[in-house]
């Protein structure tokens, strides 16, 4: 490599997510979004258990466990209130973490062989068989939603005795040693929705596709589908509560009064522009 | 070798054409016209995980069942809960049975199923009513067929058991409003009001309960959004939800009822709900009283019937952890008169259809069977046992002494899909196929909608075809060794329920003219409605309402603490523990995973001196349990809480050595009026072993620290009057 080829103007192959343009940054037709209501959500695990039936999730454990070594995508966090911590007479509360599938991702800056990047549809993809284990991505994730296989569970730690192996999701791969996970908002299933839209010359309809933890939820909590379609329910979600994928402080926090208004990202100061809104859990002052 | 030799090869292998030797080749899967390789298609059966019975679809790929998912056209509308999706690794567990096992030398060694059949005429043949069945729930042709094969021994004795069972509730409901399982509608009430009813993880049908609570949470231009209060000694997951959390001494939930109800009945406009002498019969619970008696405050007790009065329809709803008292049908009736007073029966809580077929109804369990079962065991009544869907050994308390009666009994039989702790009890254990790879027909307890039967179908081929057989065929292969005449016609259970529901079909809405059509949308639809079925009328008049609570003496000081043994959704009554995902997922609650804890209020930890992780004994008058303390502060602080569901000494890999098992804590308390054991009557006391463990848990790290958002906004909350509803696009 000459010094002459290193020192080229590159930049105009580097794109920076978000742009100006949403539209120019999801060439496909597709930003694949997200919306939580906290308010639905029980803390019923329905969704953890579903994602580990789609997703080919092992089970590692107790001992593996007590290491951090747990590999679901999605969990529910459960805290108590600060206020009544004596006696939670508002209950607990509960939030369904799953990777935000940020569009300026934390985790796609440090990946040293290129691993983790976006995808047209506006996935945060995890590309298993470039993944050279550094786990500088799990580092960066605000959100700890990276989960990396310490163990070649399939083979070596037995995660799936026979005949265990016959329920695997033959749609996706099973992890090996080495490699960094995380939750892909179905990949599977969006791939297969977005074929078959094609081979009739159309895009993906809403409610066609969905991912596992959205279908399974008892309260429908989750509501999942394309940005991009304004009339899918996600846009006019993200629309009704004000909120603005590309933004970092959303115009209804800057107005000063959001009364009313539900919706909102976590950890959204850190600028990452998660895919995923929450609505606030409401609860009454008067009860 | 040129090209002569090679054809020469080829026809030295004997084939002439392209076409010779076809019938040698079979294809690895012979599908279906719309089975595609690569492509999953969805066949629809009924979750057998809980009593619930919701509507399921499975996923098939090239033969393979991999994931189940809700069906949209049943009461669970399309959702499915974790324990649900679950199924799928019962069907697949390692550690499933897979041939008879026949006690030969004091161990259970392998034997045949001729063997097994043959052995089972024999000890069955003039067996009358030394011969005695334990199941679980049943419903629909499973019921009738072990119903018959019972009634054909000449035996009375099929006992119907189940663990958590909610037969306080059902008998005091048949009283009160005239049905044991009235409709409950949580989504058209303004207010519910639930004491210990844990009806979104645990109570009756959570996932249809799950679905109504979406809606009830929901404001539109009829109704404000649903407030929802939880009384309980300790919070569940519906607890956690709750707008206002009320914790209560255990046991006196009755009291803090007839008090909400004094105080409504002192106006005119509740007064007229009730009959005079009901209203003089709680006249007794001023709020002071009952503020001694439920240790809760006046301002609570004013809040909570400032809702009452301004929210209506409300529902107030009876759970377990106030009927499991040995007062607990006096509970339940309190809690339930506060409907009548509120006028909600009628409008939240209406009358269910009836059943028509009454053969087919549900037959819930409950915990007098066992008891009753337990004592002719005792007694040495029964020579001949057979037990299905149950683990006796497992869930039965220490006093009873079950393991040993079990002795007594010449010959007994579990049906089974693990070498479960009755198993290794057990003379001859027969295996089952999974639900998965069975039929079936079932009418859930619990019918939101119509009456439905749900049907159950394999969606795969025997994963061991020698060595599992169905429960309702081996029951249709016994009735004919006694009644061959009438079961010969049917070959096997499929015929069975095939020929049976078709039968009957004008009974169903809108039913195919053709036969086989009609069988096969019943298949494919997964559930059939019953066609008009008969109207039921809640006989609303309620009687006078008493609670005696047990003497303040009766409590024994040498056991301080209310043992609350609680239910986890993904374990029931222990039968899951075998499974790995269910394992694996933290408890909602606590988050810990693949242990039993107790939980313990921080501030008795304080003064106890008890950190997180330190083993402690927990003793009853009947046993005691050594397990890790977690500090809880959803919990009464003279209350302590070990969860249900672990603790085996069998069932597989999974559940052998995990945990502990409270089932045996229990003390020997009945609930007055129904004879049920009381599980939340349990006195304990705790000490520390000074043995120390670190929690395995997903909440975090740092030991004995109540998780808190540390002020960031992870988890935000609004408050309702700031909540105006927003219409649908």
């Amino acid at each position: 490599m000459s010094i002459t080829y290193m020192l080229r103007d590159w930049t105009h192959y580097r794109s920076t997510h978000p742009s100006a343009d949403i539209n120019k940054d999801h060439p496909e037709g597709y930003k694949w979004a997200m919306a939580i209501d906290l308010d639905a959500c029980t803390g019923c695990n329905a969704c953890v258990v579903a994602c580990y039936a789609e997703n080919n999730l092992p089970v590692v454990g107790k001992e593996k466990f007590a290491h951090g070594f747990a590999m679901h995508w999605m969990r529910i966090e459960r805290y108590w209130n600060d206020e009544d911590i004596e006696t939670p007479q508002h209950g607990a509360q509960f939030m369904p973490m799953l990777c935000q599938q940020c569009e300026a991702a934390p985790c796609e800056t440090v990946c040293p062989v290129g691993a983790t990047n976006h995808t047209p549809d506006g996935l945060n993809s995890q590309v298993y068989n470039r993944c050279i284990g550094s786990r500088y991505c799990s580092v960066n994730c605000p959100y700890k939603v990276r989960y990396f296989n310490f163990y070649n569970y399939p083979e070596q730690e037995h995660a799936w005795p026979d005949p265990l192996p016959m329920q695997l999701n033959p749609d996706l791969t099973v992890r090996t040693k080495g490699v960094m996970e995380k939750c892909t908002f179905c990949v599977q299933r969006l791939y297969e929705a977005k074929s078959k839209a094609r081979t009739d010359g159309r895009l993906v309809k809403d409610g066609e596709v969905t991912t596992a933890c959205a279908q399974s939820c008892p309260t429908g909590a989750i509501t999942f589908g394309n940005l991009l379609d304004p009339y899918s329910k996600v846009a006019k979600m993200w629309r009704q509560q004000r909120m603005d994928l590309y933004k970092d402080v959303q115009d209804k926090d800057r107005d000063g009064n959001p009364e009313n208004i539900r919706g909102y990202r976590v950890l959204e100061e850190l600028r990452a522009y998660p895919s995923i809104i929450y609505l606030e859990r409401v609860r009454d002052a008067q009860a | 070798m040129g090209w002569s030799g090679a054809s020469l090869t080829v026809a030295g292998c004997g084939f002439t054409s392209i076409e010779s030797g076809v019938e040698t080749v079979e294809s690895y899967v012979q599908p279906q016209d719309f089975v595609v390789p690569g492509i999953g298609i969805y066949y629809a059966t009924t979750c057998t995980q809980c009593g619930g019975g919701c509507g399921m679809h499975g996923r098939v790929r090239e033969g393979r069942v991999l994931k189940m998912e809700g069906n949209p056209e049943t009461p669970n509308r399309g959702r499915l809960c974790g324990l649900g999706q679950a199924l799928v690794q019962h069907h697949y567990n390692p550690d499933r049975l897979k041939e008879p096992l026949l006690r030969q030398g004091g161990t259970l060694q392998p034997t045949t199923w001729n063997n097994a059949m043959a052995l089972l005429a024999e000890k069955t043949k003039n067996a009358g009513d030394k011969f005695a069945l334990l199941t679980g729930p049943l419903s629909g042709h499973l019921k009738v067929l072990a119903q018959n094969y019972v009634e054909s021994l000449g035996s009375r004795n099929h006992f119907i058991y189940d663990p958590l069972a909610t037969k306080v509730n059902r008998s005091v409901s048949e009283r009160m409003y005239g049905v044991a399982m009235p409709c409950y509608h949580i989504d058209q009430a303004q207010l519910v009001v639930s004491f210990g009813a844990d009806f979104l993880d645990t109570w009756v049908s959570p996932v249809h309960f799950s679905s109504q609570y979406a809606d009830f949470r929901k404001a539109n231009d009829s109704k404000a959004r649903g407030v929802l209060v939880q009384i309980e000694p300790k919070m569940t997951v519906t607890g956690a939800n709750a707008d206002r959390w009320i914790p209560v001494r255990p046991g006196t939930e009755g009291a803090l009822a007839l008090g909400l109800a004094n105080a409504l009945l002192q106006d005119p406009a509740y007064a007229k709900n009730v009959p005079a002498s009901v209203a003089a019969s709680v006249r007794g619970y001023d709020k002071t009283h009952v503020g001694q008696i439920t240790g809760i405050n006046s301002e609570v007790f004013d809040r909570l019937l400032a809702l009452l009065r301004e929210r209506t329809p409300s529902l107030v709803l009876s759970g377990p952890s106030a009927e499991g008292h040995v007062h607990g049908a006096q509970n339940a009736a309190a809690i339930m008169l506060l409907n009548f007073v509120l006028g909600n029966v009628g409008k939240t809580i209406t009358a269910p259809a009836r059943v028509p077929f009454p053969q087919m109804a549900p037959a819930d369990g409950d915990t007098v069977a066992l008891n009753a079962f337990n004592d002719g065991l005792m007694h040495g009544r029964f020579e001949t046992v057979f037990m299905h869907d149950v683990n006796p050994v497992y869930t039965a308390p220490a006093f009873l002494q079950l393991k040993d009666n079990l002795k007594k009994a010449g010959f007994k039989v579990l049906f089974t899909h693990y070498r479960d702790e009755t198993a290794e009890e057990s003379d001859l254990v027969l295996p089952l196929d999974s639900a998965l790879e069975d039929w079936g027909t079932h009418i859930a307890a619990y019918q939101p909608e119509g009456v439905t039967i749900t049907l159950q179908q394999p969606l795969m081929e025997r994963l061991y075809p020698d060595g599992t057989r169905s429960f309702g065929g081996l029951l249709l292969e016994l009735l004919k060794q006694h009644r061959p005449e009438e079961y010969k016609q049917w070959p096997d259970y499929y015929s069975y329920l095939q020929s049976a529901l078709t039968k009957n079909k004008s009974a169903f809405k809108d039913p195919a003219a053709d036969d086989g059509l009609f069988w096969y949308q019943t298949l494919s639809h997964g559930v059939l409605n019953v066609a008009a079925p008969q109207e039921q009328h809640l006989s609303a008049t309620p009687g006078i309402v008493n609670v005696n609570l047990p003497a303040a003496s009766a409590v024994d000081q040498e056991f301080p603490f209310q043992l609350v043994p609680s239910v986890r959704s993904g374990f029931r009554d222990g039968r899951h523990a075998n499974l790995p995902w269910m394992q694996e997922t933290a408890d909602t609650m606590t988050t810990i995973v693949w242990d039993s804890w107790v939980e313990i209020h921080p501030k008795t930890a304080e003064r106890l001196g008890i950190r997180e992780g330190d083993i402690l004994e927990i003793a009853s008058k009947t046993g005691s349990v050594k397990t890790q303390a977690y500090l809880f502060p959803g919990l009464d602080p003279d209350t302590v809480a070990v969860p249900l569901g672990q603790g085996h000494e069998a069932m597989g890999r999974y559940a052998k050595g995990v945990g502990v098992n409270p089932f045996k804590l229990l003390a020997p308390s009945f609930e007055n009026a129904t004879g049920e054991l009381a599980y939340y009557a349990t006195r304990v006391k705790i000490s520390k072993t000074g043995d120390r463990v670190t929690v395995v848990k997903d909440e975090g790290w740092r030991p004995g620290v109540l998780s808190t958002q540390q002020g960031r906004k992870i988890v935000a909350t609004m408050a309702a009057d700031k909540v105006k509803l927003f219409r649908e696009e």
